[in-house]
Formats: structure tokens, C-alpha cells, sequence
């Protein structure tokens, strides 16, 4: 980044010379050290898991949840500054809400990823305001089946059929695309459930030295009726179980892949930082 | 005086203030909403008995006196132990329904004991819906409904009526429109004050509101003979009965009423 | 000299994807008199010390009653949290006028937290500069959060914002199992008056400078100043 700290830099909506933007690029920065969030794509639903950093003993275990609702039929996981997620998930359900008043039908995933992103992209073109420090996984069911999109800082919306951000990404992305893989002849929502938490347990093995809880969502035509909902406290034990047992051979196992995550940015931030990034 | 020569001989703006050019452009007809309801659902029938509520409403929408719509449900559930009974203009009704599905939604958000501590009750979905009636009739814009909600709460039945005046009561037994006149008496006989609940069945309520509805569908024209009935029980829930039909129904009397229609007397 | 031209608002990133401005609002909290909050399974309890400006002064307050079930303490910016305190004030009101229910705590940190992040990603105005730990009892039980600047909400067992809380915090830690099980609201309140002690440098607790308030399953939200806190000085 050689252009930092020559002006180009200090204003949002702003290009430099070589046409970047970076108060964007700064806040995938933010993004890059927040939680690892992760979302899966299966035939009849998706599953949501995010990763929850314990920063003192004095939280109420089960509380603090970060994964939202969007409507009923639609999950969001975000990972980066917490409070920014919090308002794009409340103005998703404002775009839910008019769109369900105006077709008297709730309104499809796609419909929504798309104008959750088009807002995000508007605040990347003013200096009046800054960019989301967001990456956003908005998944759900609608009539036409199953969908998953990851809405970036800078606007950018592509569906997925895993879909990995925050400090854990690339770990957490090497296993999704070994799971997608190995399962050849599809998923199930109750089988993804298991391996997002896994995905989120090798994720965290770069941050080891912290605690974390995990939780995860599952929107399914099967399970859940269609609505968007937090897994059944079984099926969460069961999944941490098995994440629990699979890091055990995995640890002893395929060491060179963890070398693919040693290239990433040394965390930034101090103790106060991490708390207003977590 | 005004002495622009535009307005000359007009009262001046500088004393009398300007003039209010609406009152030269007003209509000679006074601004209206809502007069009267176009479409509607005739009465809401429900009673308490020992631990719940029995509720129903027949399918029926009306145009004035031609029975319009069949199949039209009145009864509208809302979250896990509440039912929402509507009777009169159907529009309203329906704008009613999404409204209500928009309190629910938003119930679920940011909520963890969304199915537990704090789930929508009877009580709160009441407050809301009589807020919203008397603050459109004090609009002068009312809803043109008479609603019952029924449901249990903390363990004991809760029921309570709003119209569109926004004037609220309970009675151990409650019924809209026709009903008032024809079914109150009926239920009344079981259920007369708030002590005769406790002595009261699920079962007997749900055959007192059957009868009433029997009897309604004689003598209302604007009734049906296929309704909903919904019970919604402390122990075992919400239970909601589509497309009941009256039967038993007795017509041998018919042949002997003269005075009415086109027979010779 | 080393200068950052990244902390001059809150819509501009630093090249590490942090908002100084925001970072420096949180600093504003440890500037305010230290306050400790504590809940048990029955009640949630708040303990604050109170400062003067002089010695002929009156004392700030600390403690702001929003309803009779709910209400929260402060360290840092007062007036900002007179702005914060009115809003929870009117959504209570709101919530009982048109629900006929008791807003929840859990809404109240979602309302407060989404307040607060608007604050944080327009140009013009500055984040909140006031820490605060809401208490109340609702439907759910009793609960204790504590709201930042940067519009993060937590919900805890204990804690303890503004000068010097770590002493406080520490302490909360090591009696956490204890506390939890505390059915009786003045041992409870003891024990967050103990807390607050571990958080004091030189002044010591008087009739004057201590402030308690407490809610629970049995008692509406109830503040203490003045001579009725002496029992537990």
C-alpha cells in the first residue's frame, strides 16, 4: 500500500492516483479482525455459525447472541464491527417489511442480498459517511429453494455455497471447499450443522489462547419449517462434539494447512480495539 | 384598506392578516373517510370456561345483503396462545391481519425468549390493537370492526372486546354485532358471572358456542353455515377448527311461516 | 513529530480498519467516577460513587431511574447520558402505552446500541462519550448490561466502568459463584458496595458520595442516597 498516508487515504469516496479506494479497503481491515463467521449452503436450507470470543468470565454464557433474523425466512452473520451489522440488519428488515406491505409476499433472499447491498455501496460514495465495517453472510428460503450471499465493505454481492469472513477466513474457507468436495452428492441442513462447527473450530486455532461459544442458526424447508431459527441446545452439543473430535485428527494430521493461514496480517489493535471489534 | 391596485378596496394583509385563499377553493362537501362498511363478516362469538377460551366466526363475507365470499377466516392467530376475532367491514380486517403479522415478526427480533418469557400474550396484542382503533377513529379515519381477542395468559383465560370507537370491556361471555343481541343470552345461561367460569367445561363451552351458532344461522341473514371455532387452552394450546358446518338443523316448522316471501297466504 | 490523521472524525478508517474517535470515546468512560454493577438470580444491584466539583458543590448524580422495573448508572460525559436515559424513558413509555408491557432489558440494549452506532458512521456530530450498565427485572429475570460508546452491549453477571473499575471487575470475578446464588437483596448490595471499594483511591465511602439502587423479582427499581446508605458504608 504504497499510496498510504500520501491524502488519498483520509476521505471516503475518495480515489487515489491508481484508482483505490481505501477508506474501503480499510474497513475490510476491520472486517479481517473481527470473529469468524460462516455460512453453508444445502439443498433444503442453510446453517449460520459464528465464533464468540469470551473476553471475561463475567459474560452471561448463551447471551450476547450475534446472529440476527431478517423477516422470518432469512438469517444474517456478520463479522467485523458488531453495531454496524446490527444497523444493516435493521434496515434489511425495513426493505422486508416494505417489500412484504407492497407484494403482500415475503421478499426473496436474492431480492434482499441485492438491495442490502446497494445501501452498503452508498456508503462508500460519500465523505459524510464511512464505509460499512461489515462483511455480511445473508442466507434463507424462498420459494425458488435455498440461497447464500456475502455482501462485502465495498458493496460487493456474490452467493456462495460456503461463505467464510473475519480472522478465521481463510482456515474456515480451505474446509469449505474440502467439505464441498467430499460431499458430491449433496449435504444435509443437520449434517452442515456439524461441519460449520468444525469449520469454526479450526478457524479458531490461530486465536488459541482465547475462549470462545459458538452458535449457530439453520434456516430449512425440512427442519425449520422454513423459518429462520437457532439449532436445538442437542444438536449445538452434538456438533461441538463432533467439531471437537475432528480437531483432534486434524491437529495431528494435515499440519501443512495450517501453514496456509500463517500469511495472514498480524492482529492490530489494542485490548480496547478488540472489545469494539468483538 | 388595501391600495395595491390589484387588490384595491380589499381589506389590508398589514391589519386583518392575510387572506386564506382555501376558503374561496373549499369543496362544497365536507372531507370523508370511512361512512360504511362495504364487505362484511358478521358476529364473534366467545366464552370462558375453566382454564381457556372458546372463540368462533363463521366464513362469510357479505356485500351488503348478497352473501358475497365464502371461505373468508376471521379468526386469526397470533403467536402461540392468542386468537384474534374479527367481525365487520373485511378490508379493515385484512389490513388488521398484517399488522398483526408485522408485531409478531418484530417479536422475533433480537428476542431470545421470543418462545418463552417474552412471547406476544393475549394482553399485549389487545393493547396494541385498541391503541390502534381508538387512534384512527380519533382520526376521524376509523377501522369499521368490532374484535374480540381470546387467549390464555399466566395461566388464566383472558378475552376482551375493541371496536371502532376504540370503547373497550370484557364479560365472561362476549359476542359482535347480532351476536350481542342473540347469543349473549344463550352463553349467559352457563356462564353468567366470573365465578361460573370455574364451574364451566371445555367441552360445555365449546357445545354453548356451537348451539349459539346454530341459532344465529336461523335467524341472521347475514350468517353462514360453515364457521371456525378455535379453544385456546392453558394446558394444550391454540386448537383452530376450519369449515365446521351447523347441523341438526330442524326446517319442518318452515312449511307453516306465512305472511313472508312470494307463497299465497 | 508522529501525528494521526486518522482520529479527527468518527467516518474515517485507520489503515488497521480502527475508528480512533470512537476508541477515544471509550476513553471518556474512564475519566467518570467508577460505578459497579452486579445481578444474582433474584435482583440486580448498582453501586456508584458520586463526585463533587468543590467542596461547596453538590454531588453529580449517577444513577437514573427509566422505569419501575429498569434504570442504569454512568462514568463518564452526564449530559450525554441524560440524552441516553430519556430515550430508554420514552421507549418504556411506549412500549406500556401501546403493549401494555414491560419493555425487556434485552430490547433496551438493542434500542441503546443501535442509538449509539448512528453516532459512529456520520459526519458532524461524535460518538457518545458515556459508559453505562443498565439493570432492571423483567419477564426473563434479572439482568445487567453494559452499554459502550461504540454501541456494543453486553449482558454479564457483574461489572464495573469509569476510573480505576479493573480493581472492582477483578474482584467480581473471584466472588462470581458466590454472588450468583445471593437471594436477598442487601447482601447482594454488599457485596457490590465491596467491589466499589476495590476501585477507590484515596476518598472514602460516605453518606455523601455513595449512591445504590437495586431491582428485583419483589421490588420495583429503588435508589438509595444520602443517610439511607449508611448500613452499608
Amino acid at each position: 500500500m504504497t499510496s498510504i498516508g500520501t491524502g488519498y487515504d483520509l476521505s471516503n469516496s475518495v480515489f487515489s492516483p491508481d484508482g483505490r479506494n481505501f477508506q474501503v479497503e480499510y474497513a475490510v481491515k476491520a472486517v479481517e479482525n473481527g470473529a469468524t463467521s460462516v455460512g453453508i449452503k444445502c439443498d433444503d436450507g442453510v446453517v449460520f455459525a459464528v465464533e464468540k470470543i469470551i473476553s471475561s468470565k463475567l459474560l452471561v454464557p448463551k447471551r450476547n447472541v450475534k446472529i440476527q433474523t431478517i423477516d422470518r425466512h432469512i438469517g444474517c452473520v456478520y463479522s467485523g464491527l458488531i453495531p454496524d451489522g446490527r444497523y444493516l440488519v435493521n434496515r434489511g428488515r425495513e426493505e422486508a417489511s416494505n417489500f412484504k406491505k407492497l407484494y403482500t409476499k415475503p421478499i426473496p433472499v436474492s431480492a434482499l442480498a441485492d438491495r442490502i447491498s446497494q445501501y452498503v455501496q452508498a456508503y462508500t460514495l460519500y465523505n459524510s459517511v464511512r464505509p460499512f465495517g461489515i462483511s455480511a453472510i445473508i442466507g434463507g428460503i424462498d420459494e425458488d429453494g435455498s440461497h447464500l450471499y456475502m455482501v462485502e465493505p465495498s458493496g460487493t454481492c456474490w452467493g456462495y455455497k460456503g461463505a467464510a469472513t473475519g480472522k478465521g477466513r481463510q482456515a474456515a474457507k480451505a474446509e469449505l471447499e474440502k467439505l464441498f468436495d467430499r460431499s458430491t452428492d449433496g449435504l444435509s441442513v443437520k449434517d452442515a450443522i456439524k461441519e460449520a462447527a468444525r469449520v469454526i473450530y479450526i478457524a479458531h486455532e490461530d486465536n488459541k489462547e482465547k475462549d470462545f461459544e459458538l452458535e449457530i442458526s439453520w434456516c430449512s424447508a425440512t427442519e425449520t419449517n422454513g423459518l429462520h431459527k437457532f439449532v436445538p441446545e442437542n444438536l449445538l452439543e452434538e456438533a461441538i462434539e463432533y467439531a471437537k473430535e475432528q480437531l483432534e485428527g486434524y491437529e495431528e494430521g494435515d499440519s501443512d494447512d495450517e501453514a496456509a493461514s500463517s500469511d495472514e496480517e498480524p492482529a492490530t489493535g489494542d485490548a480496547d480495539g478488540d472489545v469494539a471489534m468483538e | 384598506m388595501n391600495h395595491d391596485p390589484f387588490a384595491w378596496g380589499r381589506p389590508d394583509d398589514a391589519t386583518y392578516g392575510r387572506y386564506n385563499e382555501k376558503i374561496a377553493y373549499a369543496s362544497n362537501q365536507p372531507t370523508t373517510n370511512t361512512t360504511q362498511p362495504i364487505v362484511t363478516g358478521t358476529s364473534v362469538l366467545a366464552m370462558k370456561y375453566k382454564g381457556g377460551v372458546v372463540i368462533a366466526a363463521d366464513n362469510l363475507a357479505s356485500y351488503g345483503s348478497l352473501l358475497r365470499f365464502n371461505g373468508i377466516e376471521r379468526l386469526i392467530k397470533v403467536g402461540q396462545n392468542t386468537v384474534v376475532g374479527v367481525s365487520g367491514d373485511v378490508s379493515d380486517m385484512q389490513h388488521i391481519e398484517r399488522l398483526l403479522e408485522e408485531i409478531e415478526t418484530d417479536n422475533n427480533y433480537d428476542n431470545t425468549y421470543s418462545e418463552s418469557f417474552e412471547q406476544l400474550q393475549p394482553s399485549y396484542v389487545f393493547k396494541y390493537l385498541s391503541a390502534v382503533m381508538y387512534s384512527r377513529r380519533s382520526k376521524m379515519n376509523p377501522l369499521w370492526n368490532a374484535i374480540i381477542v381470546a387467549g390464555v395468559e399466566n395461566g388464566a383465560p383472558f378475552m376482551r372486546y375493541v371496536n371502532l370507537l376504540g370503547v373497550t370491556y370484557t364479560s365472561p361471555t362476549l359476542a359482535t354485532g347480532f351476536g350481542a343481541h342473540l347469543a349473549n343470552p344463550l352463553m349467559r345461561r352457563v356462564v353468567d358471572r366470573e365465578e361460573d367460569v370455574a364451574n364451566t367445561t371445555r367441552e360445555a363451552a365449546v357445545e354453548t358456542i356451537k348451539n349459539c351458532m346454530k341459532v344465529l344461522y336461523y335467524r341472521d341473514a347475514r350468517s353462514a353455515k360453515s364457521y371456525s371455532l378455535a379453544v385456546i387452552d392453558c394446558e394444550t394450546g391454540v386448537s383452530l377448527e376450519h369449515g365446521i358446518e351447523v347441523d341438526n338443523m330442524v326446517w319442518g316448522f318452515a312449511k307453516d311461516i306465512k305472511g313472508y316471501g312470494t307463497q299465497k297466504v | 513529530m508522529f501525528r494521526n490523521n486518522y482520529d479527527g472524525d468518527s467516518v474515517t478508517f485507520s489503515p488497521t480498519g480502527r475508528l480512533f474517535q470512537v476508541e477515544y470515546a471509550l476513553e471518556a468512560i474512564k475519566q467518570g467516577s467508577v460505578t459497579v454493577g452486579l445481578r444474582s438470580h433474584k435482583y440486580a444491584v448498582l453501586v456508584a460513587l458520586k463526585r463533587n466539583a468543590d467542596e461547596l458543590s453538590s454531588y453529580q448524580k449517577k444513577i437514573i431511574k427509566c422505569d419501575t422495573h429498569m434504570g442504569l448508572s454512568l462514568a463518564g460525559l452526564a449530559p450525554d447520558a441524560r440524552v441516553l436515559s430519556n430515550y430508554l424513558r420514552q421507549q418504556c413509555n411506549y412500549s406500556s402505552l401501546v403493549f401494555d408491557r414491560k419493555l425487556s432489558v434485552e430490547k433496551a440494549g438493542s434500542l441503546l446500541s443501535d442509538k449509539a452506532q448512528q453516532n459512529t458512521q456520520s459526519y458532524g456530530g461524535r460518538p457518545y462519550g458515556v459508559g453505562l450498565l443498565v439493570i432492571g427485572y423483567d419477564n426473563s429475570g434479572s439482568h445487567l448490561l453494559e452499554f459502550q460508546p461504540s454501541g456494543n452491549v453486553l449482558e454479564l453477571y457483574g461489572s464495573s466502568i469509569g476510573a480505576r473499575s479493573q480493581g472492582a471487575k477483578t474482584y467480581l470475578e473471584r466472588v462470581l459463584d458466590d454472588f450468583l446464588e445471593i437471594d436477598n437483596v442487601e447482601e447482594l448490595i454488599k457485596v457490590g458496595v465491596e467491589a466499589l471499594k476495590q476501585s477507590l483511591k484515596d476518598e472514602d465511602l460516605t453518606t455523601q458520595n455513595l449512591s445504590i439502587a437495586f431491582v428485583g423479582h419483589d421490588k420495583s427499581f429503588t435508589q438509595l442516597d444520602g443517610d439511607a446508605v449508611s448500613p452499608y458504608l
